[in-house]
């Protein structure tokens, strides 16, 4: 599966789109650990004390945020789906 | 005046007598509306909202806060304030750099210039005087020519030059002042009413005198926790960590296109796909940029310098490519080519043009092109580089149909016949978020007092989850509760507008940080409740001016391809912009009718007695 990482996460993961080995039906939780598993640095980036994600990183499946889809984090990610993680962004 | 931190003194000059009076703050105002934006504001109310923008009576005010060049973080923001040409709204545009730091250093909270000179002038402001001094030489030049040629008179130390250049000079409507060559007051048309007067330059010469605080024991550890907050990497601000630091506001483009949200080819659709990532911060930062220019007291260095390195303007320095021109005349425009928006920034920049606004004729003419509707006005094609390139030139001339579009968006799309083109609110072109995709930008467009602007509401800090550290989160594509939402932002906005911190202090410091800078350096009580009251009184003053120039029910609107065309893009397929309901919200939070301030607000604000 591929991913596409922006901003300051960049230079965590070396370049703009990694490409993840995942099984079937990965949820964009279980899609998060794997990322951190094999980036450890990220995880400092993504998620809290709890392990959750921060409210400012946004984990896009196909533009929207994976908090507000109907099954959230737990949403399983299908064939083709694309995946986009930004840390916190703004400006203006 | 018995407030601390302001120099009570503003220059009033008279162009037409050639006169400067200088006069204290009415300490009633001082305290009502504190300075930049609020007093800007007040002194526009009593100059009367009737006048006519670039008649000789229209006033025109370079305003600083009480924050003004001191510690306190990025407060290094100056408002130009007067009523525009562009919209026939109250504006106040605000620009960064050194000049609002200087001009409080040489013993100003203001200047406010009335009248029109009998030839061109500049104001040369320094030790508590300003004089009124001829242009002739400088008219004509561009703004880098005439900062060059000041530095030159002057000497570069201590020294801060605010200019028009041509555009301002043949009274483009979105012409601005733009400051030490690139930190321009982009909006509203304020360099159109400079050239009305042939103003040419305020130039300010001033060492550093850091005004000292009316309470030094509570404005130490205020100054030091805003300066905490902002340091945190918990926040964008973070120097050389946070996101705005390290790739500027353009770090913005990839997420607005992927989620939805960046108006593209004129609002036609909501994203740029890949081709976002050609014109965004990473992009910048790994091709072209060269150096991270900051302002007065900020350790955020979110500027953005560039060098081109090839093609047809290789060699090309210049800042900054920030997200909003680089939307306009990238995405907006269907211009995919870094350079080409680097060198139009540099032109606008350099022709004192507003960089957002000037992507508006450019993309109607663009899509008249694509529909057939230019009736033999020859075209002008999508992502045609040198098109735009020469276009912009015309524009700033007023030569051929770039006198036409000179007038703004909504003449430009009434000149070809589809006044459905234009994507304004009152007048004035919307910026680099598509209300389809961040509702919360609709109302705040729609509300605005100065015409469409991100910077009155700026709702993606909660739409986006970036508020100081993570304190607030709203999903971007829910309409309910942003009107409340709206009036919030749009009040301690107004606040800090006229302090006058930099927007960006928004995503690091709250109100409370506001409120305790505030009150220590101007000697007051001040909560952040009071914070809030405050900015409501400005904001409904600043609406009260605009009922009495002329906008009554019905003006707080969106173009319709907003409300009515859905988004086709991922992210925000399928969403239109509910702005009725919004703003049925937004009218109930402020106790307006339909977006009139009645008198009872205006008393109870103590506006009016």
């Amino acid at each position: 599966m591929q991913v596409n990482f922006y901003a300051t996460l960049r230079p965590i993961v070396g370049g703009r789109t990694v490409e993840f080995d995942v099984g079937e039906h990965v949820t964009v939780r279980q899609l998060v650990g794997v990322i951190v598993e094999r980036f450890p640095r990220l995880r400092k980036e993504l998620l809290n004390e709890d392990g959750n994600l921060y409210p400012h990183v946004h984990v896009f499946i196909n533009g929207r945020d994976a908090p507000y889809l109907p099954n959230g984090v737990e949403t399983v990610i299908k064939p083709g789906d694309t995946v986009d993680i930004f840390p916190a962004v703004a400006g203006g | 005046m018995a407030l601390g931190g302001y120099a009570n003194r503003v220059a009033h000059v008279d162009l037409t007598a050639g006169t400067v009076e200088y006069r204290g703050i009415p300490e009633d105002w001082a305290r009502k509306y504190v300075g930049a934006r609020g007093l800007g504001v007040r002194y526009m109310l009593e100059n009367g909202p009737q006048v006519d923008p670039l008649s000789p009576d229209n006033l025109l005010c370079f305003m600083n806060g009480p924050l003004t060049g001191t510690e306190a973080n990025m407060s290094g923001r100056m408002a130009i304030v007067t009523k525009s040409p562009l919209t026939g709204t109250v504006t106040d545009s605000h620009h960064g750099g050194w000049s609002a730091a200087r001009l409080r250093w040489a013993g100003f909270d203001g200047l406010l210039v009335k009248g029109k000179a009998s030839g061109p002038v500049y104001l040369y402001v320094h030790d508590g005087i300003v004089e009124i001094m001829d242009a002739s030489e400088v008219w004509g030049k561009g703004v880098h020519d005439t900062v060059k040629f000041f530095r030159e008179r002057y000497g570069e130390k201590d020294l801060s030059v605010i200019a028009i250049g041509p555009a301002g000079e043949n009274l483009v409507k979105f012409a601005c002042w733009v400051n030490e060559n690139d930190r321009a007051s982009g909006r509203g048309g304020t360099g159109c009413v400079g050239g009305s007067k042939l103003l040419k330059a305020v130039v300010i010469k001033s060492a550093k005198k850091m005004p000292k605080a009316a309470n030094l024991d509570a404005w130490k550890p205020a100054q030091k926790r805003a300066l905490a907050t902002i340091m945190d990497e918990r926040n964008i601000t973070s120097p050389r960590k946070g996101g705005l630091s390290v790739y500027g506001t353009n770090v913005l483009m990839n997420i607005t296109s992927a989620m939805g949200a960046l108006p593209t080819k004129n609002s036609t659709i909501t994203s740029f796909g890949p081709s976002a990532e050609k014109i965004s911060g990473e992009y910048v930062k790994e091709h072209i940029l060269v150096d991270d220019p900051t302002c007065h007291a900020c350790p955020v260095a979110c500027k953005k310098e560039v060098e081109i390195k090839e093609g047809p303007w290789k060699g090309l320095r210049m800042e900054s490519v920030e997200y909003e021109p680089a939307w306009s005349l990238g995405a907006n425009c269907g211009n995919d080519d870094i350079n080409t928006v680097a060198k139009l920034i540099d032109m606008c920049n350099d022709y004192g043009m507003d960089a957002i606004e000037l992507g508006h004729p450019l993309s109607i003419y663009m899509e008249a092109t694509e529909r057939g509707y230019t009736n033999g006005a020859g075209g002008l094609a999508w992502g045609d580089t040198m098109a735009m390139v020469e276009m912009a030139r015309k524009i700033a001339m007023r030569e051929g149909i770039g006198n036409v579009m000179a007038d703004g968006a909504e003449a430009t799309a009434r000149y070809f016949g589809h006044p459905e083109l234009a994507m304004t609110v009152k007048g004035q072109g919307v910026p680099a978020y598509d209300p389809r995709g961040l509702k919360g930008m609709g109302i705040a467009y729609a509300t605005s007092n100065r015409g469409a602007c991100h910077l009155r509401a700026y709702t993606p800090a909660a739409e986006l989850g970036v508020m100081p550290f993570g304190s607030l989160k709203v999903d971007p594509l829910a309409w309910k509760g942003k009107g409340e939402l709206v009036k919030i932002f749009q009040d301690v906005h107004a606040f800090s507008d006229s302090l006058d911190l930099c927007k960006f202090s928004a995503f690091a410091e709250s109100a409370e940080e506001y409120a305790a800078q505030y009150a220590a350096m101007v000697g007051v009580e001040c909560t952040a409740e009071d914070v809030l009251k405050i900015g409501e009184r400005i904001y409904n003053l600043e609406r009260y001016y605009n009922n009495l120039a002329g906008f009554r029910e019905g003006s707080d609107y969106l173009p319709a391809r907003f409300t009515q065309e859905p988004s086709t893009m991922p992210g925000s397929e399928g969403h239109v912009c509910e702005l009725d309901e919004m703003l049925a919200e937004y009218y109930a939070a402020r106790g307006w009718v339909n977006g009139v301030v009645p008198e009872s607000k205006l008393r109870e604000l103590g506006i009016i007695d």
